[in-house]
């Protein structure tokens, strides 16, 4: 049988001032934000590029709110959004859509903050539901968000209280269009317009302990 | 039932009682004879479970309510034990001894009212709210529409209805619960 | 052979976050791991709280009625009853609700554990990634959503039970449509029990393994299923009956064993029954008004006074603490649901010695809801 004896390995540091890191809070990595690609692009490999991105659109599994109760039918055998080439995925860096199903209370914006710029480019946002269009049912309410598109770049809004999956799947056929047009740009408006994005949701999250931009 | 009423009447002394259905008994006792009551309740008579723990702010009378719901699960009658606290030094003892679920409620009647309960774990833990920096929310002089209107303001446009006008144009009287 | 192993410290800790496909809803665990195995964990919530007690608090009563069924998100009727029984209680009015309409509201209250008893049987499995169990029985969920639909007008969030009774009345031809939803259910129900419970997969995982003693009932005030499962025959429609429930004909099921497959054993056998009480209901569905003469709704006060009213959901026991003070707004509700105590002590007194690929199936089978944790 193997005996296992416990002893302290060496541990060499390295000198004295010798590895500088950027304190929390400047940007982690590099010490900038995500760049904008530079627009390269040709037009006619734009619409292709626009043409595959747009038929399989990856869904994080998060459920942030009542919406997510219309989620389930919507990913099972009778309303099927696989056949859109939709598919539910566990993490944010396999994803590329985040549905932001209802409500948003102020903890939760947080850590759907962290989710939306962990996800890589290009990304999506999709409001579900009343209230993430003006508050919905929740208006009065200390803890809940009222306008979804200070904080995150809403690329469609589906209406409801809460909407069927049947528009659910109207709502992404046409951010689907949306996408081959390509005027869904949420995530270049966000990058675009970070430091304003930044200060809205600095003024409701009153507890920042992240780095500003979450890879 | 209503023996039990009697008892904690004879052994501890209460303020009021009430029956409010068949299986529902009420009764009020003083502050400092809850954690006795509710102990002397759990240990010698069939009102073993814990159901459930609130707090009530009768702001206008200066005081908090604790209510205690405790069930007996075999002749199937609930027990509501209410107790009166001030509500400036608002403070009661933790029944996190008898029951373990206790802690949760108290950890949450404090978040939410201010009402310390000392020596429960956890009490100053947030439970529900994250960074929050005003007065406790569930207080009456909590205004939350004008906690909305600076935090979270709506979008601008909106238009506001007195409900009372529009029902009464359009439903008439008796409201729109019917369709006769 | 000797290996060298550093001193390392001791746990790890992780966080069941609130994205996470395995936990029940918006919430998370913050674990503390020793190997495979958990040492310990803290329940988080307040991802979902949205103060209901505070928006009622500022609400007539007819504008509370439609927001308290997003309470619980997946079965939305029994807070609407919940709401109703409470106020009826506090203002006499439960003496007035009319025959036909308590009959609708139980059978509403049936339709509504059926719904959730097939989506938390196909969650047992699917938390365990045997997908076929889930898509099959969130399908078959969805034929009731449709009666739903036809019946109140929305498949989700019905406002149907109202003051007094029912806010309409059946449509025609219902009960056949009903019936037939009902058939297609049963003839898929042996095949689900195929899948699930002779799968060698979830016998090997659910079988011993998230066991509650029976000691903890009284102290935590458990309820609902995982009560059943030990074999007490504990169930609150028998025990403290509320609507039609003491004129219907059915028993309390129990199962043995207290474990996930125990669980997942009452809740399929529920399902069966709560087919059978939707039958009997509408075979005996009487004749006549379905809700009571209202007061008008935007002068209606009810005298001051406190009540307490529960009611049995798939979860366990769910009850509502209405006080009033005699003006047209309530003065306090504070909501009790079963997650409460399931999802928070139960599940953090639960979680040392449990393996870390448990946590998910063991919080389905509490059924641990959290929208109604912090409301």
């Amino acid at each position: 049988m193997a005996t296992t004896t416990k002893k302290k390995l060496p541990v060499f540091e390295p000198p004295a001032g010798s590895l500088a890191h950027a304190p929390l809070g400047q940007g982690c990595f590099l010490g900038e934000t995500e760049r904008l690609q530079a627009p390269k692009l040709k037009e006619a490999l734009a619409t292709i590029k626009n043409w595959f991105r747009a038929n399989s659109l990856w869904v994080m599994a998060y459920g942030t709110g009542c919406g997510a109760i219309e989620l389930r039918p919507l990913v099972t055998s009778r309303f099927d959004f696989e056949r859109f080439g939709m598919a539910m995925r566990p993490t944010s860096r396999q994803s590329n859509v985040l549905i932001i199903s209802g409500y948003l209370a102020v903890k939760s914006l947080k850590r759907v903050i962290r989710a939306y710029e962990q996800m890589p480019s290009p990304k999506w946002v999709v409001g579900l539901g009343s209230c993430t269009i003006n508050g919905g049912m929740y208006w009065d309410s200390y803890n809940t968000i009222n306008r979804l598109d200070l904080y995150l770049p809403v690329d469609m809004y589906i209406a409801g209280c809460m909407p069927r999956p049947e528009a659910l799947l109207a709502g992404f056929g046409d951010l689907m269009q949306r996408i081959k047009r390509g005027e869904a740009n949420g995530w270049h408006h966000y990058l675009e317009n970070f430091d304003w994005y930044k200060a809205n949701q600095k003024k409701v999250i009153t507890d920042w302990n992240m780095p500003d931009y979450n890879w | 039932m209503t023996e039990i009423l009697d008892q904690i009447r004879q052994r501890f002394g209460a303020e009021w009682q009430h029956v409010q259905r068949p299986d529902l008994l009420q009764i009020g006792v003083d502050a400092k004879k809850v954690v006795p009551l509710l102990t002397w309740l759990k240990e010698h008579t069939p009102f073993v479970q814990l159901t459930h723990l609130s707090a009530v702010d009768w702001i206008e009378e200066g005081q908090f309510q604790l209510t205690y719901l405790l069930t007996d699960p075999t002749a199937h009658v609930s027990l509501m034990v209410c107790a009166r606290i001030d509500r400036d030094a608002a403070e009661a003892e933790s029944v996190s001894a008898l029951w373990p679920q206790a802690v949760t409620y108290e950890q949450e009647i404090n978040e939410m009212f201010g009402i310390r309960f000392p020596g429960s774990p956890r009490q100053g833990v947030p439970f529900i709210l994250e960074g929050w920096d005003d007065i406790p929310p569930m207080r009456r002089d909590f205004d939350t529409v004008a906690y909305m209107n600076t935090r979270h303001p709506p979008r601008p446009g909106r238009k506001h209805t007195d409900p009372r006008a529009y029902v009464g144009q359009v439903f008439g009287e008796r409201g729109f619960l019917h369709d006769d | 052979m000797t290996t060298e192993v550093v001193e390392l410290n001791r746990w790890v800790q992780i966080w069941f976050g609130p994205q996470h496909p395995g936990i029940t809803g918006n919430m998370s665990v913050q674990a503390w791991l020793e190997g495979d195995t958990f040492a310990g964990g803290v329940t988080h919530v307040g991802y979902l709280h949205r103060g209901f007690e505070k928006l009622m608090e500022r609400r007539k009563f007819i504008q509370s009625f439609p927001i308290v069924c997003r309470i619980c998100v997946p079965e939305p009727d029994t807070n609407e009853y919940l709401l109703a029984a409470a106020l009826e209680d506090l203002s006499g009015l439960d003496t007035e609700v009319p025959e036909r309409g308590a009959w609708m509201r139980t059978l509403v209250m049936e339709m509504s554990r059926l719904q959730m008893n097939l989506m938390t049987l196909g969650g047992h499995v699917g938390s365990m990634a045997l997908g076929t169990a889930p898509n099959w029985l969130i399908a078959l969920r969805d034929l009731i959503l449709d009666r739903f639909e036809e019946l109140t007008g929305a498949r989700v969030y019905h406002m149907f039970i109202t003051y007094g009774g029912v806010r309409r009345d059946l449509p025609a031809g219902f009960a056949e449509r009903m019936e037939e939803n009902l058939r297609t259910i049963e003839k898929k129900l042996p095949l689900v029990d195929n899948v699930i419970f002779d799968s060698s997969v979830f016998r090997k995982r659910a079988v011993g393994v998230g066991v509650v003693p029976e000691e903890w009932v009284d102290e935590m005030s458990l309820s609902g299923p995982i009560v059943r499962a030990m074999g007490l025959p504990r169930d609150l429609r028998k025990d403290f009956p509320y609507l039609k429930y003491p004129e219907l004909d059915f028993e309390v099921v129990t199962a043995h064993g207290s474990d996930i497959y125990a669980r997942a054993w009452v809740r399929r056998r529920e399902i069966s029954q709560s087919i059978d009480l939707i039958r009997q209901i509408l075979g005996r569905m009487p004749e006549g008004p379905y809700c009571a003469k209202l007061p008008n709704m935007l002068t209606w006060t009810i005298p001051p006074g406190q009540t307490y009213v529960r009611a049995e959901a798939t979860r366990g026991e769910m009850g509502y603490y209405v006080v009033t003070d005699g003006s047209d707004k309530m003065r306090r509700v504070h909501v009790r649901g079963p997650s409460y105590v399931h999802g928070v002590a139960l599940l953090e007194r639960m979680l040392p010695g449990t393996n870390i690929a448990d946590l998910a199936p063991l919080m389905v089978s509490f059924q641990v809801c959290p929208p109604e944790i912090e409301r």
